[in-house]
């Protein structure tokens, strides 16, 4: 007995979904480059608490910084950014205790931000804790 | 003559079924996962070495016209130490991250405020950067 062959189908995707399909693979992309994970630093600064029962005198180190980029200054020396580094290793060095670690950061009101970063980065790397000293805001009434 | 009627059915196409349920998944993606800053102008700083920021409950933006955003809504200075410090109320640990992203020549008298409002609150900064690249 012939057993009949069944007859081959011809299977074509349904051309009515391609514009579907394109829609869905565009979005999947752009929300795939869209959503990027930040990245960065993190930076702990200790809070500003007045202790009253403190009695023991330390000596921190001072760095202020101003708009200029090339220059900032250490306990009132002036030095150039780029050997910041090798000062305050040697610096922090001879301090063991952690509260003496503490290097207090001024900012003139023109310091660009991308600066204070690249020194605060060395400041930590350099092994010191980071505080910041704001200059206070008075107002003085003349008569 | 009576003529019988054919019952006709009525099934709900099961071919689109992935493609909602994949457009769906998309939408609650970008739902979740857009944060609202996005629309926001800034520059990052850049530094040698970063880390993943990941997830954090507080956002605060210093735009390139040095304007504040909180989680996406312009707020002023003095607003933002007490808003912070709700949103951090019942957090703990990794919980308490604030990602700061502030514009590369935003000056100290802007950003200094927020990381002080931000320390204040007992909140652990995370500055939003990029890598430098030699």
């Amino acid at each position: 007995m012939k057993v009949r062959r069944k007859c081959k189908l011809l299977v074509e995707p349904p051309s009515s979904a391609t514009g579907d399909i394109a829609f869905n693979l565009i979005v999947f992309f752009l929300v795939c480059a869209s959503i990027q994970p930040d990245s960065g630093r993190p930076q702990e600064i200790p809070r500003s608490e007045e202790n009253q029962e403190q009695t023991e005198e330390v000596e921190n180190i001072e760095i202020a910084l101003t708009g200029n980029l090339n220059a900032i200054s250490l306990n009132g020396d002036t030095v150039r950014t780029s050997e910041l580094r090798s000062r305050l290793t040697k610096l922090l060095k001879s301090k063991t205790r952690p509260q003496d670690k503490i290097v207090i950061v001024k900012s003139k009101i023109d310091t660009p931000y991308h600066h204070w970063v690249d020194v605060t980065t060395e400041i930590e790397q350099s092994g010191g804790q980071i505080t910041i000293q704001r200059e206070e805001q008075q107002t003085i009434q003349v008569q | 003559m009576k003529i019988s009627r054919r019952p006709l059915a009525a099934n709900v196409p099961s071919m689109a079924m992935g493609d909602i349920a994949f457009n769906l998944l998309i939408f609650f993606v970008i739902l979740a996962k857009a944060t609202d800053d996005s629309h926001l102008q800034w520059d990052p700083a850049e530094t040698t070495e970063v880390t993943r920021a990941g997830a954090a409950k507080v956002s605060i933006v210093i735009d390139a016209e040095s304007k504040y955003y909180l989680n996406g809504q312009q707020v002023g200075i003095a607003q933002l130490a007490p808003q912070i410090e709700q949103i951090l109320l019942n957090s703990t640990g990794d919980d308490r991250r604030v990602l700061l992203k502030v514009h590369r020549n935003a000056t100290a008298n802007h950003f200094e405020p927020i990381i002080e409002a931000v320390s204040e609150a007992g909140g652990t900064i995370m500055h939003v950067l990029e890598e430098k690249r030699n």
